[in-house]
């Protein structure tokens, strides 16, 4: 465990930012506008797709989910409760302000200011204190072992000190400055962000010069602005305007599979059917996950059958595989539970939070209905469905929700999402979980606590296993995100959501 | 007639701060912000440290008259979701707002009037039967479709106007007939109503009979009478055209302040949600002063004392 850990540099991907030639402008329109340009203080995917071409993290996240060091070049656990961090040397803000250990020791600091949370400070709580070792060596020191760090530092955006020292945290939050690709020009709220490449960017000068974000809230005005070249990228098209986009040979459809898995979450209460695993595994084998797919979401989805998706550490495939589409199991296991006749249960969905949700959780009940068991379906609006998850006070038996993996790691889904708190003095029970398994309490614990990212492989497989039998949700879909792309732009679409308009080149 | 203004405008402060509790009650009773705001697996110590930083553990009482106070210094807070000052927030997307409400209200006026006048003056022939039925379309339409066909028409099939955004003129054309269309449809209707019930009143059958020309009989007696229903249907109309504008701003991605402040009540962003009532309430009660002062004017019968 002493040995240095040092993540693999890829040098491809470096070299590939010399070879950009520079010209013109680029357009994105996202549904929403940013909410601030503080890159910490945020958690949302339209106000990230900004910050992160203006600002640089600790380490990149690469398309195939892996960890591409960036402003941290090496990464060293010196034990259970300490890492250290050499960073980049030679990154300037665009400002001209310089990147160094004080500055890096300046962002973790602000993030566990508790009497002035940010909206990412919550993945730091565990931080006791850092250090400075040297001009560009910091150490993290942690008050219990955090599994997750590497996979964190993507999720930590540098700022300048200097800077927001002398301006304010608020001027900041309207006019950035960051380390990154483009600077900022300007912001005028629901109308535009303008950002400008900058040529001095440590990684190679930006290919395209000018980067464009317009809110555009209505998803057909998005295709008409698209199709007639107003707009160069669009995000979440819909399946319905995909035939309209490529049949207008000015843009394209452009698919990736995201981290987001969607399913219906079981209220494992301890009484009536549901508490039965038998019958848990029935509705798994009686929903057509293919079907839903194949008519609702136009063929963009990836069927699953478990919590976590190929992206993820802690992703075992045997272990995730769809349960197959058999009614025929489905009524066997129903009546071997005492169902033979079906049963009635209520089911929530959100309506218009992911894609066709609604439809979705529609399709399902009909499925559920062709084995005898019968869904009524509650559809709310989000604000209010989401207060009643986190509250515990859905007022269904079932409900369908979508879970983003921010961390790319079996814990921010697992721990998140299933540990049951029935370990004492443990952490407590997660709001989202009506599974309480002491067994799989205490592997996703022990997998929390352990740095050895093998033993961890290990617990997540034992755990996804365990999760596999007990069938706590109807397993459904990975989603994929669908972009609109014009033809004049060379990008493709990541898994994070993000777009990072380094990536981008004309053609 | 001062008198009255001054007491008009002591209602105005009572309106609004009725409208300020409203919105501070509504708002303790739609739920927790910090379910939307911070991520769904936030830990309790970090939601703790949140609402403590934002005020939201004191007593609601406190939280009430902290607000009231703040409020009469104009500061209501920062927006939860922005972290920027949230009346800054609401006036900054004013201009957007009463632009197109403004730009709205003209093309109705301007389509509507004229064709209520040659409506009621072609009475019972084709002409009124045809204007009739376009205002009868013109309220019946649903504003997003309305919206989307324009955008189909002149953006994506003629493509001579921008299908959306805001900054120049042609930007402003397709929202502006999309959001002032029903109101065109609205006060044609009232005021082909009006003119016809003022052309059969006496006093137009006495100008007529004394020779008065038959346009001024109808522009300077009729039309005048007939436009104390307009003018208020127009003041009402202000009112809903800047709120209300929430489907035109989504559809030609217009930054005004419907479709913000729409987004502020969905993120319980309570700050912005106050501010932008507040802001509602003191311009819609001096737009209703505005409207009955014309009055005035337009009836010399009508005396306020």
């Amino acid at each position: 465990m002493r040995q240095p850990l040092v993540v693999a540099l890829s040098i491809v991907v470096l070299t590939l930012g010399m070879a950009h030639a520079q010209s013109g402008r680029m357009v994105i329109a996202q549904g929403v506008d940013a909410t601030t340009m503080d890159p910490n203080d945020h958690r949302e995917t339209p106000t990230g797709n900004v910050t992160a071409n203006i600002f640089d993290p600790l380490m990149k996240r690469a398309v195939d989910g892996g960890l591409i060091p960036w402003l941290v070049t090496e990464a060293t656990p010196i034990d259970d409760l300490t890492w250290e961090l050499q960073l980049r040397e030679g990154v300037t803000f665009h400002n001209g302000e310089a990147f160094d250990a004080e500055v890096a020791k300046f962002n973790f600091d602000r993030l566990t200011d508790s009497d002035a949370p940010l909206r990412t400070s919550d993945l730091w709580t565990s931080v006791s204190e850092v250090t400075v070792e040297g001009p560009y060596t910091i150490r993290v020191h942690t008050a219990r072992p955090l599994a997750t760090f590497l996979t964190q530092l993507t999720q930590i955006f540098m700022v300048p000190q200097t800077y927001i020292e002398e301006n304010g945290a608020a001027h900041f939050a309207s006019n950035p400055v960051g380390s990154g690709p483009y600077r900022f020009v300007r912001w005028a709220r629901d109308q535009e962000v303008v950002l400008a490449a900058f040529d001095d960017y440590w990684f190679g000068a930006p290919s395209i010069q000018e980067i464009v974000f317009r809110p555009i809230p209505e998803s057909s005005s998005r295709v008409a602005e698209l199709v007639t070249g107003g707009v160069d990228i669009i995000t979440n098209l819909s399946p319905e305007a995909v035939p309209l986009v490529s049949g207008s040979g000015q843009a394209v459809a452009s698919t990736v599979p995201s981290i987001r898995n969607i399913f219906i979450v079981l209220n494992v209460t301890g009484e009536g059917p549901l508490d039965d695993p038998r019958v848990r595994l029935a509705l798994n084998h009686a929903v057509d996950k293919d079907t839903i797919i194949r008519t609702i979401l136009g063929g963009d989805g990836v069927a699953n059958g478990c919590p976590l998706n190929p992206y993820m550490y802690g992703y075992v495939e045997a272990l995730c595989d769809p349960f197959p589409f058999d009614p025929e199991r489905a009524r066997e296991l129903l009546a071997e539970a005492g169902y033979a006749d079906g049963f009635t249960f209520t089911m929530g969905s959100p309506d218009g939070r992911y894609l066709n949700d609604r439809q979705v959780a529609e399709a399902v009940v009909g499925q559920l209905a062709a084995v005898g068991v019968r869904a009524e379906l509650r559809v709310q609006e989000w604000s209010s469905y989401v207060g009643q998850v986190l509250e515990r006070s859905i007022p269904t038996d079932a409900w369908l929700i979508g879970w983003g993996n921010s961390q790319f790691d079996a814990d921010n889904t697992m721990f998140s999402l299933l540990y049951g708190g029935t370990i004492e003095g443990g952490a407590p029970r997660s709001v989202f979980t009506y599974m309480y398994d002491a067994t799989l309490d205490a592997l996703l614990a022990e997998a929390r606590a352990t740095v050895d990212q093998a033993r961890r492989a290990e617990l997540y497989a034992d755990g996804l296993a365990l999760v596999r039998d007990a069938a706590p949700w109807i397993f459904l879909y990975q989603q994929v995100d669908i972009y609109g792309v014009s033809t004049r732009i060379d990008w493709d679409p990541r898994p994070d959501e993000l777009i990072w308009a380094f990536d981008a080149a004309l053609r | 007639m001062l008198a009255y203004v001054v007491r008009r405008l002591l209602l105005v402060a009572v309106v609004v701060w009725g409208a300020a509790t409203l919105a501070f009650v509504l708002l303790q009773l739609s739920g927790d912000p910090l379910n939307l705001l911070l991520p769904l697996d936030a830990t309790p110590e970090v939601r703790e440290r949140y609402r403590a930083s934002l005020g939201l553990d004191r007593p609601v009482l406190v939280q009430y008259g902290v607000y009231l106070l703040n409020a009469v210094q104009g500061d209501f807070g920062t927006s939860l979701r922005s972290a920027a000052p949230a009346l800054g927030l609401v006036l900054e997307r004013m201009p957007a707002s009463l632009l197109l409400a403004g730009a709205g209200l003209l093309f109705a006026v301007v389509i509507g009037v004229p064709a209520g006048v040659v409506a009621a003056l072609h009475r019972g022939k084709p002409l009124e039967l045809g204007v009739m039925s376009l205002a009868l379309l013109g309220q019946s339409i649903p504003v997003f479709w309305l919206g989307l066909m324009l955008i189909l028409v002149f953006g994506l099939q003629l493509r001579v106007l921008p299908i959306s955004g805001y900054g120049s003129a042609q930007h402003l054309i397709l929202p502006m007939i999309a959001l002032g269309t029903f109101t065109a449809a609205a006060i044609a209707r009232l005021t082909r109503n009006g003119v016809l019930q003022e052309l059969r009143s006496d006093y137009v059958r006495t100008a007529r009979s004394k020779g008065a020309h038959g346009r001024r009989v109808v522009y300077a007696h009729a039309l005048r009478n007939a436009a104390i229903p307009v003018v208020t249907v127009i003041g009402l109309q202000l009112g809903t055209l800047l709120s209300g504008a929430v489907i035109t701003e989504t559809i030609f991605a217009w930054p005004g302040v419907g479709r913000f402040v729409l987004i502020a009540v969905s993120q319980r962003d309570f700050p912005v949600v106050q501010a932008s009532v507040v802001v509602f309430a003191a311009l819609l009660a001096f737009v209703n002063l505005i409207v009955d002062i014309s009055y005035l004017f337009l009836d010399p019968r009508v005396r306020y004392a």
